[in-house]
Parts: C-alpha cells; structure tokens; sequence
C-alpha cells in the first residue's frame, strides 16, 4: 500500500523549532513565521548547541538584517500563493511593500541580490510549485487549477508552466506517475 | 410395394384354397346324396325281396322263400347301418330315417305276424286276410316315405348341384383375375426394381468419377487421406498418402509401424505420441512432421484427423494429410528474404539514427565556436571576417536543420513503439506549446473540434501536428494572418476515395485547412517524397523532410495522409486514423 | 548563506563540451565550483569516495565510454546517501520518447546541449538558479522537473 502526504512545511518548521527551544530550555515569545524574540539573554555557549540542535533540521539562525528581509519576502510570497485564506486583490507588488514596510524597488533589488533570482519569478515558480502539487493530488481539472490559481485561462497556466519547467502539465502529470510506478518496480 | 405384393398374393392363394375347398365339398355332397338314394333304394327293394319271399311261403308253405325274407331282413340292416354313417349329420335325414326305421320294423313284425298267424292253408282266414292287408298299407307307407325321402334328398342334391355349378363358373373367374392382379404387380414391381437399378447404376458411376476425381486432387493438392478404426486397429490410406511417402498405391498394408518406418527419426516418436493421444482427444490439432523417402528425399507433411463414431459405436478417425514442403520452402525463403530486408532496413535506420546524431556533435560545436567567435572576437575580426563567419553560421543553421529533420525520420519508425489510447486533445495542446513561439510571432489563429480518445503512438502523433500546424504557419499568405482549422469526424472508409482498400470499416478523419499560399494539385502526392520541395530554399526555409515524416507516422498508424491545394488560397492536409 | 558556493560535477567524455561547460559556469555570476570526470567509471568512484562534499547539481552526459549516462543515473538512485543531489542529464540530442524516460528514471534536468555559448551560459545560470530555489526554499524535489 502507498500513502501520499501533503506537508505544510511552515507549520512542520514552526513546530521543530518551538520544540528545539523548548528542549534547549530558551524563553521566547514567536513573533511571525520564522521569527522569534529571545525573553533573556543567552550565552554563547547556549547559541552554539541551539544552533547544533537545529542544524539537524536544516534550520539556521538567519544573522544578516538583508537575509531576514527576504525571507519575510519569500515568506509572504509564499503565503499568498499558498494559502487559500489569503485572498489578495491587489498587484502583489502593492501588496509585499504594505506588508512589509519596504518600497517595491527596494524589495526588489535586495531580493534579486542575495536569491539570484527577482521576485516576479520567485512568485511564478512558487505558483507552479503549488500547481505541480495539485496535478500530482488530482483533485483539481486544469481548468479548476488555472482557477485556483488565478490563471485567465488554462492556455495561460499551460504556456506559463511550460516556460518555466521546459514541459507540459500533462507531460509533468504522466512522468511522475510513471516515475512513482517505477520506484514501486524498483524497490 | 414388397407389402403390398405380398398382401396380394396371401389374398390370393387364400382365395384360390378357398374355392377349392368349396368345389371339393359340392361334389362330396354330391356324391354322399347319392350314396344315401342308393341305399334307400336298396332298402325299398330288399323290403320287397323280403315282401315277395314272405308271399312264396304262404303260397307254397315252401321254406325255401323263407330264405329271401332272412337274407333280405339282415341286408335292410346292413343298409341301415351304412345310412346311419352316412346320415350322422344330418338331422333332417336323421328324423326321417328314424320313422322310416319304425316303419320297416312294424312290416317286419307285420310279416312275422301274418305268416305265424296263417292257419294251415287257410289263406281266407279273417285274421290272415285282415294281418295281410295291414302288411300291404305298412308296405305302402314306407314306400311313400322312402320316396319322400328320396324326394328330399333330390331336392338337396339340386341344391348343391346349382352351388357346385355356380362354384366351378366363379373359380376361374376369381383365378383370372388374381393372375390378372399378379401380372400388374409383377410389372410395377419389375418397374419399380429397374428404375431403382438405374438410379444406383448413376450413383455408382458419380462415385467412380468422384472417387477418380478426389485421386486427382489428392494428386494435384499434395494430399492422402486415411481412416483408422481405433477399436479393431484397421487403418485405409489412400493412394496418395503412398505416394506422399515415395511408395506405389497399396504396396504395403496400411498400419502405424509400416507408416512409422517413413518418419523423420527425429519425429517418429513424437509422431506416435501424438497418434496415441488422437484416440482420446475429441478435437484434434494439426500434426507435422517429416518423412524420409527410399531415395533419401525429406518431405514436410502436415496431417489434420477428425473423430468421428461409426455406425458400430466404434470410433473412426477421418485424417487428411498434406505434403507441405513447397510451403515450408518458400516460406524459409521468404524468411530469409525478410530477415535480410530487416537487416538492411535496421542497418540503414541505425545508420541513419547515428549518421544524424554524430553529426550533431562537431556541427554543434562548430556552432558554438562561432558563437564565441562572434561574441568574444568581434572587435579583432574585419568586416570581411565577420561577414564570413556569418556565412558560415548560416551554413550551419541550414545543416543543422537537416540533420534535425533526418533525426526525426530515422526516429518516426515503428518499431519498439507502444501504441497507446490517448488523449488527442492534450497531444494537440502539447503541439501548440511546442510552437508557441512562431504561434504568437505569425499571429497565428487555430480553431480546432474536440478528439474523442484514439488509439495512437502519443509522441508520434504529436510530432505529426507539430509539422502540419508548422507546415501552415510557415507557409502562409503574404499579407493573411495564417488560421489553421481542425477538424474530426468519424467516416467510413468506403464513402472516402482517399482511402485505398481499407483495413478497417470505419476511420477518423482529421483535417487540417489553412488560409497559407496553398499548392498546384498536381504536386499532391510529390510532397510526401523525402527531400523533395517546391520552393527554393531562398524563400521558405525548408528540408523536404517534414511531411515525410508526416506521412511515415501516419502510416505507422495504417492511416492515410492527403494534401489538395488550390494556389493562392490554401492547403488543405487530410489524415486517416483506422478505428479498431 | 548556507554555503558560499554551489557544487557543480560533470561527466563528460568530450573535451570540446567539458571546456565551453567550465568556461560559461566562470562567466556566470553565481559562485561555483565546477568539476569535470571523462567518464561514467571516474565520476562514480568520486562519489563513493568518503569525506567528498556532495554536488548540488550532477550533470551527466548520456554517451560515455565504459560506464553510460543512464547507468550511473540508475547507481545514484539507488544509493540514498545521494539523494539530495539534482541530476541534470546534459546531452546532445534524444527523442521525446527518450528524455521522458530519463524522468521517469528519476532524472530532474533535461540539457540538450545548445550550439550557442550564449545560450549555453542562459541554461547553466537558470539551472543553477531554480536548483537554488529549490534547495533554499525547502520546495518538493520529487516535483523538480526541468527541461531546456
């Protein structure tokens, strides 16, 4: 029998890092996502096995102000395309400055910087990511994806799919099934 | 008929043995009416024998009269008795002879009185006169009743004469007529048997000419035939199954082992197994095996058995078996013949695939230089330079273009290809991704019905609306935004004169209509051809492959691909897809 | 930053490719470190090596010598300790057909090897970019496809 699972990444790393604080007996108070305010201060010595503890997760205290400011970006990004809560009605551009304090441009630029790639793509990519996980459910028709989505039409989502994976949804579609068969054969 | 016949003749005789019986019993009556006459009337006289005798005595008193009455007293009885045989069953007779009986007894008695009671010589006496006249009217009335008697008998006897006469008239009569009844029977009998005679002489000679004509066959198709009665182990073969084996018709008697001494050696034992197994199976399969000749020939037979249950209850087997080394022969050849075609034909698509595929590798590399050429070196290079290494680009876009399109017709083969029920729709999406670019560069407008799911190589198909829609953009109209209209319908193959003796019954028909610069008619077929092209390459950059490919794919699919063209005005490419 | 640079392997057999290969990637702006093997058999035998840092992105070309494309694809997946590692296959052409079955086998780029250096450097730097993304964002690679 195989079992598919949907994770919520943001939640799953909440929950790891309040729990690593708590084993590492640090006082906090969670701020955002991925964002936490320290209630004492804590030595050195005390950072360092937090870190350690972390590490294991691939979790790492983000240092750089820029750094922490991209992530809130990504963050953002992410929760737009992501949740289905978060309805937005305005350009997302408007949308990431007023959230986040920031001009545009100034977003912008610092993002491009430290991810090599701009915004504008980091948001598409994130969308195909999230429409890639809802072919792979099956759920959804294209067209109710392209929907989701907010898509104009299942032409555009196509065409956009296709620029930035070099393939079609349907060909996606077919080479993970046939892929998971594989595996299935191989193992 | 045979029924009938015999009905006849039964009545007949019956008939016959009756009426004999009849005449035989008329004339015995005959003649017993006059036995019993006879003794009456021999009665009558001896009563008078006796009446006269009597008379003497008294007359003379001389006891030498007295002797006739005796004798004729004892022969009264003796004619008495002969009557009471001859009378037993007549009861009538019987009654009359009774009384006559008393009668006769009374005149004895009578004339016993009269002479005892005659006193000596006194014939006047009272008493004698008185006895006598009682004896003359006892002597009258028996008279009077044997005539009655008599009278009677006569009667009867007439009687029996007339039947007698009336039997002897009605028995030839009746014999004619029998005879009469025998001949017509005798003659549709006769009829009947020469007719039957007649029918079985014509199926006889049927089934000489077919009995002939079935040798000649066996003889002309390479057949014998057997029989084999599994119960008794009797085996027929015909005349060619001898010859099927080198042998003269019947020149060794018919069983397994002397068939079994002509097998191949190498399949004489399977061959046995599979005769013993065809005892118990019902269904037979087809048998094959080789026979070796005296003269060292090897010929490949193929028998083929049928059970069947005779009218014994015993189970036949009916088996034709065929030389079928002709067959065997030419189909090695054509074997041969095609594994070599297949051999050449990989060679070359191999040769094809790797020609096209190694020649990539250092065109793309040519490619690549110049384009750092171009790029890093541009300042170092004279106008002259730069204009050549742009010929030269040129050049090798124009191979690259060749060597691509040769690459996709070496792949466009069949083999190894899973033919899968696809969704046409979304293969037709994929296309227009594919081309996404020259769509929306040309403008290009494409309106297409809706696919029902086909049975298709996925891939292939797509290449091949890859190549028409790009076929279309790439040929469009000066001045006309080019718009490609597809259609589907399902068709059957004998109203489309397209379609060249189909395969199937019906076909899906996928047209594909474009507004381009269309294409003489006459040039319709020539553009399937590989390699071959109607515009200069100056115009329209082109490889002659394309629609090759097109058409190779289509008939990876057994469909049919066509093209009509008007010049000016559009072209208009028309698939055939066979539907299962 | 998690690391200061991306770790690039290719497998290669042709010089020509494995030059204009490590001469886009010093063109590109992203910090790499690029290495090249001449086949299959080089390439696995430093992977198996102990102590080794990992490739971010393997590049395999399909026809090698001695050991091919597919069959060190086909090793990799099979070695869990290689998992994180995207693979790219980098070939000179194939047919749909063909580069489908490299995903399926588990392959997450398709290159078909450009014949321009500007093009070359474009795919490289976009390789490289969205491995990126994916390896700093956390996102699914079972979903990583990619193809030019």
């Amino acid at each position: 029998m195989t079992l598919f699972f949907k994770f919520d990444f943001n939640a799953i790393c909440q929950i790891v890092l309040e729990q690593t604080l708590n084993d590492n007996d640090i006082k906090f108070k969670t701020v955002g996502f991925g964002e936490i305010e320290l209630l004492n201060k804590i030595s050195k010595d005390q950072q360092d096995k937090l870190e350690t503890a972390l590490s294991k997760y691939h979790i790492e205290v983000v240092e750089n102000q820029k750094s922490i400011l991209v992530q809130k970006i990504k963050d953002t990004i992410n929760d737009m395309v992501f949740n289905e809560d978060t309805t937005v009605n305005v350009k997302s551009s408007v949308y990431l400055s007023d959230t986040l304090g920031h001009s545009y441009g100034y977003l912008s630029n610092l993002f491009s910087e430290v991810t090599y790639t701009s915004i504008e793509n980091f948001i598409i990519l994130q969308k195909i990511e999230f429409a890639k996980q809802l072919i792979i459910k099956q759920d959804l028709s294209l067209t109710e994806i392209a929907f989701r989505l907010n898509y104009s039409s299942v032409a555009h989502l196509s065409t956009q799919f296709k620029n930035t994976t070099g393939i079609t949804p349907s060909a996606f579609q077919r080479i993970i099934s046939k892929r998971r068969a594989f595996n299935q054969e191989n193992n | 008929m045979l029924y009938l016949s015999a009905f006849v003749i039964l009545v007949v005789g019956a008939l016959t043995y009756r009426s004999i019986t009849e005449v035989t019993k008329s004339s015995e009556m005959v003649t017993h009416t006059y036995k019993v006459n006879v003794e009456l009337e021999q009665i009558l006289s001896n009563l008078k024998d006796a009446e006269t005798g009597q008379r003497g005595f008294i007359i003379t008193r001389d006891s030498l009269f007295l002797d006739s009455y005796i004798s004729g007293r004892s022969k009264i009885n003796n004619s008495f008795a002969e009557l009471k045989v001859l009378t037993r069953n007549d009861t009538l007779l019987n009654t009359n002879l009774i009384a006559l009986n008393s009668l006769i007894n009374k005149r004895l008695i009578a004339f016993q009185t009269s002479y005892s009671s005659l006193p000596k010589d006194d014939i006047d006496d009272p008493t004698f006169i008185s006895n006598f006249r009682t004896g003359k009217s006892l002597m009258d009335s028996i008279s009077t009743k044997i005539k009655s008697i008599v009278t009677l008998q006569n009667n009867i006897l007439q009687t029996r004469k007339n039947e007698y006469e009336s039997d002897l008239m009605a028995t030839p009569l009746l014999l004619f007529s029998l005879l009469l009844c025998s001949l017509i029977l005798m003659y549709v009998a006769y009829n009947n048997i020469y007719k039957n005679i007649k029918k079985l002489k014509a199926t006889n000679e049927a089934l000489e000419i077919f009995k002939e004509s079935t040798n000649q066959s066996e003889i002309v198709s390479k057949h014998g035939s057997w029989t084999w009665n599994v119960k008794n182990n009797v085996f027929t073969f015909s005349d060619n199954l001898y010859r099927l084996i080198g042998e003269q018709p019947q020149s060794f008697k018919p069983t397994i082992e002397n068939f079994l001494n002509y097998v191949h050696p190498e399949d004489a034992e399977q061959l046995s197994e599979q005769v013993e197994q065809m005892k118990e199976d019902v269904e037979l399969p087809y048998i094959y095996y080789r026979v070796v000749h005296k003269n060292g020939n090897i010929k490949h037979l193929k028998a083929y058995g049928k059970s069947l249950i005779n009218e014994d209850n015993d189970t036949v087997l009916l088996g034709t078996t065929a030389d079928i080394t002709d067959e065997i022969m030419s189909f090695r050849a054509l074997e041969e013949r095609n594994m070599e075609l297949e051999r050449n034909n990989k060679e070359l698509s191999s040769f094809n695939y790797v020609a096209s595929h190694d020649l990539q590798e250092p065109l793309r590399k040519i490619q690549t230089f110049l384009s750092r050429l171009e790029d890093e070196e541009a300042e170092n290079l004279s106008s002259k330079g730069t204009k050549y290494i742009d010929r030269i680009q040129n050049a090798a876009t124009r191979m690259r273009l060749l060597i691509d399109d040769l690459l996709q017709f070496s792949r466009s083969n069949k083999a190894d290809k899973v033919i899968e029920e696809s969704n046409i729709n979304l293969l037709l999406e994929a296309a227009k991704q594919d081309l996404a670019e020259v769509i929306s560069a040309e403008n290009a407008e494409i309106t297409s019905d809706t696919f029902p799911t086909i049975k298709v190589i996925p891939f292939q198909i797509q290449q091949l609306f890859i190549n028409l829609l790009g076929n279309a953009i790439k040929y469009k109209a000066e001045g006309r935004t080019p718009k490609i209209v597809i259609t589907h319908k399902v068709v059957d193959a004998e109203d489309e004169e397209n379609i060249v003796k189909p395969k199937k019954p019906f076909y899906h028909k996928i047209t594909f209509t474009d507004n381009g610069i269309g294409f003489e008619e006459q040039y319709a077929e020539q553009i399937f051809i590989l390699f071959s092209r109607l515009h200069n390459k100056d115009e329209y950059s082109g490889t002659g492959i394309g629609l090759s490919i097109c058409k190779k794919i289509v008939e990876n699919h057994s469909g049919y691909i066509t093209a009509s063209g008007q010049p000016g005005k559009g072209a208009v490419f028309t698939v055939y897809l066979p539907i299962d | 930053m998690q690391e200061d640079y991306i770790n690039i392997i290719l497998a290669d057999d042709d010089e020509d490719d494995r030059l204009f290969f490590t001469d886009a990637f010093e063109e590109i702006k992203i910090t790499t470190r690029v290495k090249t093997f001449n086949d299959g058999v080089y390439l696995m035998d430093y992977l198996n090596t102990d102590g080794i840092q990992l490739p971010n992105v393997l590049f395999l070309d399909l026809n090698m010598p001695r050991k091919s494309g597919l069959e060190c694809l086909r090793e990799i997946k099979q070695n869990e300790k290689f998992n994180d590692i995207a693979i790219a296959i980098y070939s000179t052409s194939a047919s749909e057909e063909d580069i489908e079955k490299t995903f399926i086998k588990g392959a997450n780029i398709y290159i078909k090897k450009p014949s321009d250096f500007k093009t070359l450097k474009k795919v490289l730097s976009e390789v490289v970019t969205i491995n990126w993304q994916y390896h700093t964002n956390s996102m699914n690679k079972e979903n990583f496809l990619l193809r030019f």
